[in-house]
């Protein structure tokens, strides 16, 4: 990848003494070091993808501190990775974007925690649930249960957060459970300090190498009959080990308050929100001074039964503060309240929303029912009254607006090289017909969005190939599967295209051939173009993804037989290739490897390097397109193609006319889609590129000088 | 209780618009004047475009004076607790407005005007903005203090981003306890684009000093139409309220053909004048069917060909115009080239009909046979000599035009449209009046031109007959407003049968369905 992260990687050598000031990803990373990891590894992702760039790219520093560092092909292979903690006093960490990377990830947790681990091993995942998430409405939660896994949910305070990384690693050697620790997006991005302390070289690391493996011991295999002795394991030795390891270091945090007889008990994550929404109740002070007694778990699973137990008994109630559904913590404390005959009464989901993010405004619609119920008074009402407000704001915004605000969702990039093969989609299925679109994760996804609301669905990420076997036979017509690059590495070679071949399916694959897994931050795959090729080529502008085959190659060995590659741009040539796929005779798998490198990393490349040639005063040609105003028709056609952000509308300039005209605006990298569709579409003849050569050699400028002499003669005003 | 909270600021930015690097400096700015401050976001991944937030909490009193205790901040922006936005976007501040984000009691809104319009505003037809003045009346009704200024511009003039112009207007608004200092002490340490930063800085930092928010801007088009000069012979003709139009309609049939074709368009023009006279004989709706008349008449009769597209392109206006939207320097070299795709139809326009007839005829064989229609794709060099002359040939066929095809049908067909708008006034004023808007959805070329003509012809055959004059005038501006919603006049179809007309014909596509072999199977 192009980006630095120079700044964060000098953060990363921060020792004792110093003040780390940044995200909280970052303090993460930090904090691993500082616990002694002897290896990471992991799968990008929103949020978490920073933890593994940082790592990554600060590969010199952690050779120094023999810390091994794997970008990990996808959860899977992260997951498996921590193997290494079963037989070895390791410390290991993985990250990856939950739950989707925890599902991918399933089948090596529930392996590894079935042995359960020597060396600490932790998982470091963004909770990516709730607003701005991207993936569906699960919680890691489930998993922590299903495979006995610690699950820790620190409150979003960076020393906080650094302390049960360290907590974390500790809590997996004394219960040999490995630990998740899990960070909500905003948790992630949330700026802070810490206190830093020296990060500890592993004991054992690449730089002091083992001697001698482990000796053979079958009990730590997940593999019958030990397993079953590992299933009471759990129960008899490492569940309790964990609780009282939680108990004795105080994980758990207990704040008093003066209505000692009310209780809040709230996963560490939502704290904050928590304490946001007390102080708009009048229960809380600004640092944190809560009337009602908390129960702040920093670790969710296993919950410490005592502890549950003392701070219920003699309240009149007790209300868990939990996030989405099923509530599992709730569902817990019940039991053991029953259990134990404790007659507290216990609120969670009776009145706070079941669905979605508890956001301060949502948690204080609930906890404005509990305080109704046991602390009525002024302050509550006061806060009903700001509820309410909420409510009338909104209602009244929404009688002034004549129809509902248009959305805003992500897009293709100025210049991304998929927009186009979307282009020519549309207009293959203008010739043809409609066909069944299988889609998949990736950039691409946003095809789902208008100008273009094309995917059928989207099953996973490297899935779409796999995700129409089941169509394709039922349908009389070809289905499209599409996938990117950084899917096809993922999974969807062996899910998608093997699956295929091996059951002779008659199917067409696109693959995205971008270079990078962009859509996580354009990370490295095995097929990005190398660093040489990014030196030796004296044209930094070009498209480099044809300087790496590995996807053909891959492709040809696995026997795919009908296979091109088509550069996107070129709609025209698209369109062409995806209609012979459709109509062809061959009848087995048909693959179109559809090429042009992210436009975000070629934009990184470029800037500097024409920045430089400028300063040396050397020939530069811009490419930009543009349209005439008094030409184009104010149908806006070419915007229902293209939906690129440069390509917009403003007032049209001929008083006769009322419609808007299109413009393409600053910010347009000269990409030629706007060109190519004006042909492949037959649009109207408005579009025209231009070409700006600075710093012209004198010969074009004499050439020049006479051809304008001659144009200008011909031209009228 | 401690009745101290702290000061929340919500960000809204756009997807690579620095929102990121704003936040950090506000964090930067808190520590460097001693504040204890937290910000947090939901930035998207590095995909543009789509609407991002930040938040910020600062705390009102400085970390020496606290006695070492630690604000609690939200990482959640609290719907009606907010002490200020600051947004890049008009769209997007309404957005958080809508949300329930700020208050008339104590929120500050700070807002660009400009305007980055979402791909849904920008796909339909006709005009899909959303009313710039309507998203302004918003921030003004739900905000304790308001400040509107177009960032994109003052950006672009100070040559920086517009996160170091939001942190100016930040600055000034004082929501923080910061002094300018702090804020320029920061920025300053940003290394090389710092010094652009800070000039975007102090030109929104003085703005908003200054600012109650501007008046809201005026329609200019609108303005230019009444300042454009008035043609004697039509001042002497037409009633004052349309002789701005028909002046500038007049000009336009003169310039694409000749003084003629301008004679024949005025013609017309007093044709529904004299409609309109005796419909609305008190002229209470000020001849505004004449006036609209003369706006789409005109662009009807200037309907758009190779020779009038040659033309627009080879002029030196045109070339200026590029020069500066291109911002070629004054020692750079411009070259331009035109994409042009004629096909079989445009050539056939300037045929004689027998000729064009036979031309179509081969392409429609062609094309029933599975070829695609034949075109010619061009990419003319304008700026090359072989370009410039090859447009100003064409541009000089406009005497072949008037004997082609196309002009015959043209005009055959505004005279039908002409003839119904006429009827209809006759009938009752707004039924003309309905017909004669509805020239908006004649426009473009080939398909789209066509699809236009057909909508049209179709509402006037089916539509302006219905019995009662005022339920046609009715129908027609529904089905107006139907065709102009998507291309392929699914809710025109809807709006024509909703109105007891029938459904457009079916037309004939040339769609090959690809069929899956029948036999297949492991071998």
């Amino acid at each position: 990848m192009e980006v630095s992260f120079s700044k964060e990687i000098e953060s990363l050598a921060l020792g004792a003494g110093d003040t780390f000031h940044g995200e909280g990803i970052l303090a993460i990373t930090k904090a691993l070091l500082q616990s002694g990891v002897a290896y990471v590894g992991g799968y990008q992702g929103a949020p978490i993808s920073h933890l593994l760039d940082v790592m990554v790219q600060a590969k010199p520093y952690m050779d120094e501190l023999g810390v091994h560092v794997e970008a990990c092909a996808n959860e899977a292979s992260a997951a498996a990775m921590l193997g290494a903690s079963i037989h070895y006093p390791l410390r290991g960490a993985v990250t990856w974007k939950s739950i989707v990377g925890t599902n991918v990830a399933s089948d090596a947790l529930s392996n590894l925690s079935s042995p359960g681990v020597t060396g600490g091993a932790l998982i470091v995942v963004g909770e990516d649930y709730g607003e701005g998430a991207s993936v569906i409405q699960e919680r890691t939660q489930a998993y922590a249960l299903k495979s006995t896994m610690c699950l820790l949910d620190p409150r979003p305070d960076l020393p906080v957060m650094v302390n049960m990384v360290e907590h974390g690693f500790r809590l997996s050697e004394a219960s040999n459970m490995p630990c998740i620790l899990e960070l909500r997006i905003r948790a992630c991005h949330v700026r802070g300090s810490f206190e830093t302390k020296d990060n500890v070289r592993p004991a054992i690391s690449t730089r002091a190498l083992m001697e001698n493996p482990a000796t053979f011991d079958y009990m730590r295999l997940a593999h019958p009959p030990v397993t079953f002795r590992h299933e009471k394991l759990k129960s008899e030795q490492r569940i309790p080990a964990a609780r009282k390891y939680i108990a004795d270091n105080h994980l758990n945090e207990l704040m008093p308050g003066k209505h000692d007889d009310l209780g809040v008990i709230v996963q560490g994550g939502l704290y904050n929100s928590l304490q946001r929404s007390m102080q708009q109740l009048g229960l809380a002070d600004a640092f944190g001074e809560s009337d009602i007694p908390l129960l702040v778990l920093n670790v969710t699973y296993p919950l410490v039964p005592e502890q549950i137990a003392d701070f219920c008994a003699g309240k009149r109630a007790v209300i868990v503060v939990e996030e989405g559904q099923p509530e599992y913590i709730e569902q817990e404390i019940a039991t053991l309240l029953r259990r134990r005959d404790i007659q507290t009464k216990l609120h969670g989901k009776d009145v706070l929303q079941a669905a979605g993010e508890l956001s301060v405004e949502i948690m204080s619609q609930g906890l404005s029912l509990f305080a109704s119920s046991y602390l009525p008074g002024p302050a509550t009402e006061t806060a009903k009254a700001w509820l309410a407000g909420n409510r009338e704001r909104r209602e009244a915004v929404a009688r002034m607006l004549e129809k509902p605000l248009p959305i805003r969702p992500p897009g293709f990039c100025i210049g991304c090289p998929e927009r186009p093969v979307f282009s020519a989609l549309k207009l293959t299925q203008a010739e043809i017909g409609p066909v069944h679109i299988a889609g998949d994760i990736g950039c691409h996804a946003f095809a789902t969005f208008e100008p273009f609301s094309m995917g059928h669905s989207i099953l996973g990420y490297g899935m779409s190939l796999a995700s129409r076997a089941g169509v394709s036979p039922m349908m009389q017509r070809r289905t499209l599967a599409v996938m990117g690059d950084g899917g096809f590495w993922h999974n969807g070679l062996l899910t998608g295209v093997q699956s295929a071949l091996f059951n002779n399916d008659d199917a067409v694959l696109l693959i995205f051939k971008n270079g990078y897994t962009s859509a996580t931050g354009t990370q490295d795959i095995i097929s990005t173009p190398g660093d040489s090729q990014k030196d030796d080529e004296h044209d930094k502008t070009r498209s480099l993804t044809h300087t790496n085959i590995t996807i053909e190659k891959t492709l040809q060995g696995l026997g795919v037989k009908w296979l091109r590659t088509v550069h996107t741009y070129n709609v025209e040539k698209v369109r062409e290739t995806l209609k012979a796929a459709f109509t062809s005779d061959f009848n087995g798998l048909k693959v179109i490897v559809a090429e042009g490198e992210c436009q975000l990393e070629r934009q990184r490349r470029i800037k500097p390097w024409l920045a430089s040639l400028l300063k040396k005063g050397k020939r530069v040609v811009r490419v930009k397109y543009g349209v005439d105003e008094d030409v184009c028709n104010g149908d806006h056609a070419c915007i229902r193609l293209s939906g690129c952000p440069t390509l917009t509308i403003k007032d049209n300039p001929d008083p006769l006319k009322v419609d808007p005209v299109a413009v393409v605006i600053d910010g347009c990298v000269g990409c030629g889609l706007c060109g190519e569709n004006a042909h492949a579409a037959t649009l109207c003849p408005s579009f025209y590129r231009a070409e700006v050569i600075q710093n012209p050699k004198w010969h074009e400028r004499l050439v020049a000088g006479l051809r304008g002499a001659v144009v200008r003669a011909l031209q009228p005003a | 209780m401690n009745q101290l909270r702290p000061i929340s600021l919500l960000i809204c930015a756009l997807g690579g618009e620095g929102g990121g690097v704003l936040t950090e400096w506000l964090v930067d700015i808190a520590r460097h004047a001693g504040y204890a401050a937290q910000s947090t976001s939901i930035p998207g991944v590095a995909q543009r475009t789509g609407a991002t937030t930040y938040y910020i909490e600062v705390f009102p009193v400085p970390i020496a004076a606290l006695n070492g205790k630690r604000p609690v901040f939200s990482l959640n922006p609290v719907p009606g607790a907010l002490d200020a936005i600051v947004s890049s976007e008009l769209l997007e501040t309404t957005r958080q407005i809508s949300n329930g984000m700020s208050t008339p009691q104590r929120t500050m809104v700070i807002t660009s005007s400009s305007r980055t319009l979402t791909t849904q505003e920008r796909t339909q037809l006709a005009d899909g903005r959303a009313d710039s003045d309507d998203l302004r009346k918003i921030v003004s009704a739900f905000s304790r203090e308001h400040r509107v200024f177009d960032m994109a511009a003052m950006a672009k003039e100070a040559g920086t981003v517009v996160s170091a112009v939001m942190l100016g207007a930040v600055a000034s608004s004082g929501v923080f306890p910061f002094a300018r200092e702090d804020y320029e002490a920061v920025v300053k340490a940003g290394g090389k684009s710092a010094e652009a930063s800070l000039r975007g800085f102090a030109r929104a930092f003085d703005v908003c000093q200054a600012a109650p928010a501007p008046a809201l801007d005026n329609d200019d088009a609108a303005a230019e139409a009444a300042a454009s000069p008035v043609n004697p012979v039509i001042a002497s003709r037409f009633p004052a309220p349309v002789q701005a139009m028909a002046s500038l309609g007049h000009a336009r049939a003169r310039e694409y053909q000749d003084q003629r074709y301008a004679d024949l368009y005025l013609q017309r023009l007093q044709a529904v004048l004299d409609a309109e006279r005796i419909a609305d004989a008190s002229a209470t709706q000020n001849f505004s069917t004449t006036r609209e008349m003369a706006r789409w008449l005109a662009l009807w009769m200037a309907f758009d060909d190779i020779v009038r597209v040659a033309d627009l392109k080879s002029r030196a206006s045109r070339w200026s115009r590029v020069k500066g939207e291109v911002k070629a320097g004054a020692d750079d070299l411009l070259r331009v080239y035109d994409h042009f795709k004629p096909g079989i139809p445009e050539f056939a326009a300037l045929a004689p009909p027998a000729l064009a007839a036979s031309l179509i005829r081969w392409d429609r064989q062609r094309v029933a046979k599975g070829k695609s229609p034949w075109a010619l794709p061009l990419k003319i060099g304008t700026h090359s000599v072989a370009g410039m002359l090859a447009l100003r040939t064409l541009a000089s066929l406009k005497w072949l035009r008037v004997r082609g095809n196309r002009f015959a049908t043209e005009q055959a067909m505004i005279d039908k449209w002409l003839a119904a708008v006429t009827a209809g006034t006759a009938r009752d004023w707004r039924l003309g009046h309905e017909i004669a808007l509805c020239g908006r959805l004649i426009k473009g070329y080939g398909a789209t031109n066509e699809r236009g003509k057909e909508n049209l012809l179709h509402v006037i055959d089916h539509l302006a007959q219905l019995p009662s004059a005022a339920d046609a005038a009715t129908a027609i501006a529904a089905a107006r407003e139907a065709a102009l919603a998507d291309d392929a006049g699914t809710a025109l179809d809807a709006a024509l049968v909703r109105h007891g007309a029938p459904a457009r014909p079916v037309k004939e596509q040339p769609i090959r369905f690809m069929r899956r072999p029948a036999t297949q199977g492991k071998t």
